[in-house]
């Protein structure tokens, strides 16, 4: 399986909703630290002995922390910069046009980007200044700031079957269901005792949303009763860093954590670990699965490294 | 609208049909906390938010705290309103966010209330004592130059008088000595001599006089200097403190906020473990002062990440950073316009076909997938499709998502394009494309693969062969241009 070395440490990956060839990496220099970030976009050519090829790539002051794939149109791309703007950036135009955007209305870093996959508009970003943004593509400013995590908001995710819903993890230890209609939060619970770095709607199911923690355990919640988890899945050595859901499997999640490992869990089942990948070699920031391509996924981490493979086999080998 | 839009509006109602109907109505009530309040946590709330050391904290902090105890946001609004005094809406707490957004910032590391409400005490002790020490300061110098020009004063006059006095008594005894030796040989050497010692001693006398002087004034002197250096310390110290909250501000987005690990140690009651790792470690021990709990260990970190943590704790900044005006060249560039049609997920696409017969060409083209698999191993079947998926219904969906090819199952029509460039354009970058095998046999069984999802030519001529031949119906008028433009091509 192909793996694409980037300058910078990984941050995150993406798949394009367009193309099932292409993918976006958001990284950034110094672990992220203090240094510049660049935003890869790669295409997967069948051919192995250059099974990647860098379409574009752009290079920022600042750390890129995401990047998210518009779902209107196929060459932009929503890159969440440490600086605090974000940035869009468009592949069809030459490099010199890039980005087409900067917005700066976020304090802090910007944590997460992700796309509304319904009404196809819009966007949110989530930041270290306690707040999410709403945005859309024609508007210089945000439509609607959120604010109401008392610390660092890591990551703000639409749900896939109700437009206008979205839920947002943070640093404070709860979990936030909104809806954009609503001048305030609809929901909020506290899923971990720590903080919760990420969170995940199921795509079969619109109430079920997995969060994960710094206390390595990964659970998945049903909104409706969100006293007590479904499934609680221990297994990760340290804290769990990213949870998707697959776009394809009702109850499969990937899941990647600073143990280096990146893990397939079937929240169902009573052993829930399904797979584990033990590919990087660093802190394994970043994975994706697939939305065109069944079983594909991808992770990176800050070993600068990028891996795109199928489920079930050995992300290294050839 | 754009036509993403209305494919999304036709979508949805595929998705949850009953469900949203039922839905529409108290469709927020599903991401709504329906269960009823709790009036044991509401009291508890209440004894909570009327400790007085939890008055002085922010609200948000203390909606926080509630919050992670789990208590949903009714109840906290209803132990807000149960308590006087306190400012229960979230306007307010975003407003007290945002006023004290930098008195917190730098204490934020200590996010339990108290702390905070201790912190801010401090820093204003301090800073009352600081100004204390600065008038202070100016008070002892005053006084001391006061002192000792009083003393200078006092000095001469006193000292003055008493020179005379002296020196008169010097004269005197002289006179007397004179007088008492008149037989004596008073010669006027001697007495020349006499006077020069009496000159002498005067000259002595004021000698000394002026050497108290100057010792007062050197004294005052060192007083002064005394004060000022103790003002420079100080000072030093005053900026070393700014210094630290500055770079508490900017490496707490380096080592706080950056390594969530350490965040732990933010968040209210986190106390920091030490993992063996001292040197960054210091600052947050400074900030954190709370008792001890049980935490998660963090995870340990690549050696390079703690040199470069140390090196931004120095001050220093690593040298590979370089300076990137990553600034829009045209801020109002509009995007290029999009090139392909937004495809429907496969949660979407799954509802439809349940209710449907996976098609036959969808079957077609995976058997074709599977023989091209065995003739050309390298090339035909790129190595991230699928082999092993086997045929599932939700499988090919996905793969002939694109391309209309089993699109007659869904009701929506997704792979119609834009109004595209001129097909002569469009044929050359086809060509550009092209892989160098028989062009139509690959491009039926790659339909679903090929790389390039561009609006090959020959593609559209035959999506469109196989949408004539099908019984689906044609949405629009644009599958209709479609069509069109490619019969002008098979013309041409």
């Amino acid at each position: 399986m192909p793996v694409f070395k980037t300058p910078f440490n990984g941050y995150s990956v993406k798949f394009s909703p367009f193309y099932e060839d292409r993918l976006a990496v958001a990284t950034s220099q110094n672990f992220g630290i203090l240094g510049n970030g660049r935003l890869h976009v790669l295409s997967l050519s069948p051919n192995p002995s250059q099974p990647f090829t860098e379409i574009a790539a752009y290079d920022t002051a600042d750390g890129i922390y995401d990047v998210s794939w518009s779902e209107s149109h196929d060459s932009l791309l929503v890159a969440a910069v440490a600086d605090g703007s974000v940035k869009l950036y468009d592949t069809a135009l030459p490099p010199t046009s890039n980005p087409i955007r900067s917005l700066r209305e976020h304090t802090r870093e910007v944590h997460s980007a992700d796309y509304n996959p319904l009404r196809r508009d819009s966007f949110l970003t989530s930041s270290w200044d306690d707040t999410v943004k709403l945005w859309t593509l024609d508007r210089p400013s945000s439509i609607r700031t959120f604010k109401e995590h008392s610390y660092c908001v890591y990551s703000a995710v639409w749900n896939p079957r109700h437009a206008d819903v979205f839920a947002s993890a943070s640093g404070d230890c709860t979990l936030r269901v909104w809806d954009v209609r609503e001048p305030s939060s609809t929901m909020v619970f506290p899923p971990h005792e720590f903080e919760v770095l990420t969170c995940d709607w199921n795509k079969y199911d619109d109430c079920i949303i997995a969060t994960a923690s710094v206390d390595k355990s990964i659970k998945v919640w049903d909104v409706r009763s969100f006293r007590v988890p479904i499934a609680v899945m221990n297994g990760h050595g340290y804290a769990v860093r990213k949870v998707r859901f697959s776009p394809h499997v009702r109850n499969l999640l990937v899941s990647c954590s600073y143990d280096m490992t990146v893990c397939v869990w079937d929240f169902m089942v009573e052993d829930a670990l399904v797979s584990r990948y033990d590919h990087h070699t660093e802190f394994a920031v970043g994975v994706d699965m697939s939305v065109l391509v069944e079983g594909l996924m991808a992770s990176t981490g800050w070993d600068e490294l990028v891996y795109v493979w199928q489920h079930g086999t050995d992300p290294r080998a050839l | 609208m754009p036509p993403q839009n209305a494919g999304a509006e036709i979508g949805k109602p595929t998705n949850v049909d009953q469900q949203d109907a039922a839905k529409q109505s108290s469709k927020a009530s599903v991401f709504v906390n329906t269960e009823p309040m709790r009036e044991e946590q509401v009291q508890n709330a209440v004894k909570f938010l009327s400790h007085p050391k939890v008055r002085g904290s922010p609200v948000i902090y203390r909606r926080n705290f509630l919050e992670k105890k789990g208590l949903t946001k009714e109840e906290i609004d209803e132990a807000f309103r149960r308590v006087p005094d306190s400012q229960p809406s979230e306007q307010t707490a975003g407003a007290n966010q945002a006023n004290t957004p930098d008195v917190q910032r730098p204490a934020q590391s200590q996010a339990l209330q108290p702390g905070v409400s201790g912190s801010t005490g401090v820093t204003t002790l301090s800073r009352t004592r600081y100004t204390f020490r600065w008038s202070h300061a100016l008070i002892a110098v005053g006084f001391l130059v006061v002192s000792g020009a009083g003393t200078a004063i006092l000095i001469k006059k006193s000292f003055l008088p008493r020179l005379k006095s002296w020196i008169r008594k010097i004269v005197l005894e002289e006179e007397y000595d004179q007088l008492e030796r008149t037989d004596s040989k008073l010669t006027v050497a001697e007495e020349a001599s006499q006077a020069a010692k009496a000159a002498a001693a005067a000259a002595a006398a004021l000698a000394k006089a002026n050497q108290e002087i100057l010792t007062s004034r050197s004294e005052e002197r060192r007083y002064f200097a005394d004060v000022v250096s103790l003002l420079d310390k100080q000072v030093q110290e005053m900026k070393l403190l700014t210094s630290e909250i500055r770079r508490l501000e900017a490496s707490r987005g380096a080592s706080y906020s950056r390594h969530e690990d350490y965040q732990v140690n933010q968040t209210s009651s986190k106390p920091f473990i030490v993992n063996g790792k001292q040197d960054y470690g210091q600052r947050s021990v400074t900030s954190s002062s709370q008792p001890a709990s049980v935490e998660p260990s963090s995870a340990p970190h690549p050696k390079s990440y703690m040199e470069i943590m140390a090196m931004i704790q120095r001050g220093e900044k690593p040298s590979n950073i370089r300076d990137i005006d990553d600034s829009p060249p045209n801020p109002n560039q509009q995007p290029s316009n999009p090139r392909l049609a937004p495809r429907t997920k496969p949660w979407e696409v799954s509802q439809v076909q349940q209710n449907s017969t996976p098609a036959f060409p969808s079957q077609v083209n995976v058997k074709d997938l599977n023989s091209s698999v065995l003739d050309n191993s390298d090339n035909a079947v790129p190595w991230w499709q699928s082999k092993n998926a086997g045929i599932r219904e939700i499988d090919n969906g996905v793969e002939n998502n694109g391309y209309g090819t089993a699109s007659g199952q869904q009701p929506i029509k997704r792979t119609w394009v834009p109004p595209q460039p001129p097909p002569v354009v469009m044929s050359e970058a086809a060509e550009a494309i092209r892989r160098p095998k028989p062009l139509v046999q690959k491009e039926q069984t790659l339909d679903d693969q090929s790389v390039p999802h561009s609006s090959d030519v020959s593609d559209k001529v035959m999506k469109s062969s196989e949408l004539s031949k099908s019984e689906r119906p044609i949405e629009g008028s644009i599958t209709n241009t479609v069509l069109e433009s490619a019969e002008i091509l098979e013309e041409s």
